[in-house]
């Protein structure tokens, strides 16, 4: 007996050791009770709340080559990175508008979100380890992707040319949660049976059921798919599947190759402190991929943050005017 | 209207050279590098919507006539976040906008410096204008 208490204690001790650094839950303060993951009254773990993708705005999807297969910053790098937040958040603070100041046609830098914290991710990619994208296969690379927020010289005829994105449609499942310059907002509703959550960016509720039922029959396809949730432990997971094919991709906004009607998505959601909720995403596409690929970060709480309305298409003057700046730019230049 | 445009520098078009990837936005798309605008203005309205609000103001010319202009400001939730609420800017406050005309010669703008009369940032940010978030 106390030899297999010795074996169970040295395999917890090296799967402990093996979880990522973010993943390990907050050690408990001097002679303060360990963290527990809080249950909701009818006994799941309880997720619920605001979080916030915030931390890891700008972190590269795919991790530069000088990095290797390192998906932590050192502690050196980390403390670099939070000078230079630091240094953002003073500037922030101006009141006055710098003599320096010249007005760009590009967006004021108060328009975006900050984060909080250094995120401590190289990439958002997790998996393989040098943190990079599979290849894109050649028959994936055919597909329309439809003109983006990077385009700063669109050449739509119709807002169709647009991506689903900018045309207020969806970002996709991985596009509605990966950090970006705003609207990183999940609220996590749970009642029993069901998990809900609502995007911030883009206005999508996923409802996703618990209850083990079987995924909808193949002829049922939507931009966001269907999902089924389970729990493992504290860990909430979600495999969805039925996606249309052709519409996003699974890049920041839901940009890039669009994925195909094959892709499976299997999400892990896992509370690993009352503040942080570590997200990991596995994308398995084999008709966009050459292999199957995680992208992860922590998602957080933060004190204020709200999921504000996103009256997507009543504010989308964005739409018209790329339109009628690009009808205006054909006049100008009829030979484009 | 005789114009109360300044030109502000013909090289200003060339300081969008990086543009982050912005939500709705292809800036260059819709607004001209070579239509910058300068003046003072009246606010009458502001558009609390996503997502971009939009500052409506009554722009009066040399001769008084009076032109309205949309001034494309922060997604709300940016806005909301940094301390702003819809009695920050009142109809009838005076401002100061700097920025680029829209490409289809409506009366649109982007607002990239707007201040109060006294110079104060209307909006809390970085004072550089025209970057982005971190990346």
């Amino acid at each position: 007996m106390r030899h297999l208490l010795i074996v169970l204690l040295f395999i917890a001790i090296v799967a402990f050791v093996a979880l990522p650094a973010s993943a390990q839950a907050p050690k408990p303060a001097p002679g303060g009770k360990p963290w527990t993951a809080p249950k909701t009254s009818w006994g799941d773990p309880d997720l619920q709340g605001i979080w916030t993708s915030d931390d890891c705005i700008g972190t590269p999807m795919n991790r530069a080559a000088q990095f290797g297969d390192r998906l932590y910053y050192t502690e050196k790098e980390l403390a670099d990175r939070e000078s230079v937040l630091a240094r953002q958040s003073e500037t922030d603070k101006q009141e006055f508008v710098a003599d320096n100041a010249r007005a760009g046609t590009g967006p004021p830098g108060h328009w975006g979100e900050r984060a909080r914290r250094p995120c401590k991710q190289t990439s958002l990619v997790t998996d393989p380890p040098n943190g990079r994208t599979p290849d894109i296969l050649p028959e994936a690379r055919l597909r329309p992707v439809g003109e983006g927020a990077g385009n700063n010289n669109p050449r739509a005829d119709s807002p169709e040319d647009f991506s689903y994105y900018i045309r207020c449609i969806t970002r996709g499942v991985a596009g509605s949660i990966f950090p970006v310059i705003y609207g990183n907002g999940q609220q996590i509703i749970q009642g029993p049976g069901y998990v809900t959550i609502l995007q911030e960016m883009v206005h999508e509720a996923r409802v996703i059921p618990l209850d083990g039922r079987p995924h909808a029959g193949s002829n049922y396809r939507s931009y966001m798919g269907d999902a089924r949730g389970r729990w493992e432990g504290n860990t909430l997971v979600i495999e969805t599947t039925n996606f249309l094919g052709g519409k996003t991709g699974i890049g920041l906004n839901g940009g890039g190759v669009p994925t195909s009607e094959a892709l499976k998505l299997t999400e892990r959601f896992t509370r690993v402190g009352p503040n942080v909720l570590n997200y990991e995403v596995t994308i398995d596409d084999p008709k966009t991929y050459a292999g199957a690929f995680k992208v992860g970060f922590p998602l957080t709480q933060e004190p204020g943050y709200e999921n504000f309305e996103y009256a997507c298409h009543e504010g989308n003057n964005a739409m018209f005017n790329s339109l009628s700046g690009a009808r205006a730019q054909e006049k100008a230049q009829p030979t484009k | 209207m005789r114009k109360t445009f300044a030109v502000v520098i013909a090289a200003a078009g060339m300081l969008m050279a990086t543009m982050p990837l912005w939500a709705h936005h292809a800036f260059s798309a819709e607004f001209d590098a070579n239509k910058p605008i300068k003046f003072r203005a009246t606010v009458v309205k502001m558009d609390w919507i996503n997502p971009h609000a939009w500052i409506h103001v009554d722009v009066k010319g040399d001769n008084g006539t009076v032109t309205r202009w949309m001034i494309e400001a922060a997604a709300p939730n940016a806005l909301l976040r940094r301390g702003w609420n819809k009695q920050s800017l009142l109809p009838g406050t005076e401002i100061n906008i700097e920025g680029f005309q829209a490409k289809d010669g409506t009366n649109k703008g982007n607002g990239s410096i707007i201040t109060f009369l006294d110079g104060r940032k209307l909006f809390v940010g970085s004072s550089g204008v025209g970057e982005g978030p971190p990346r």
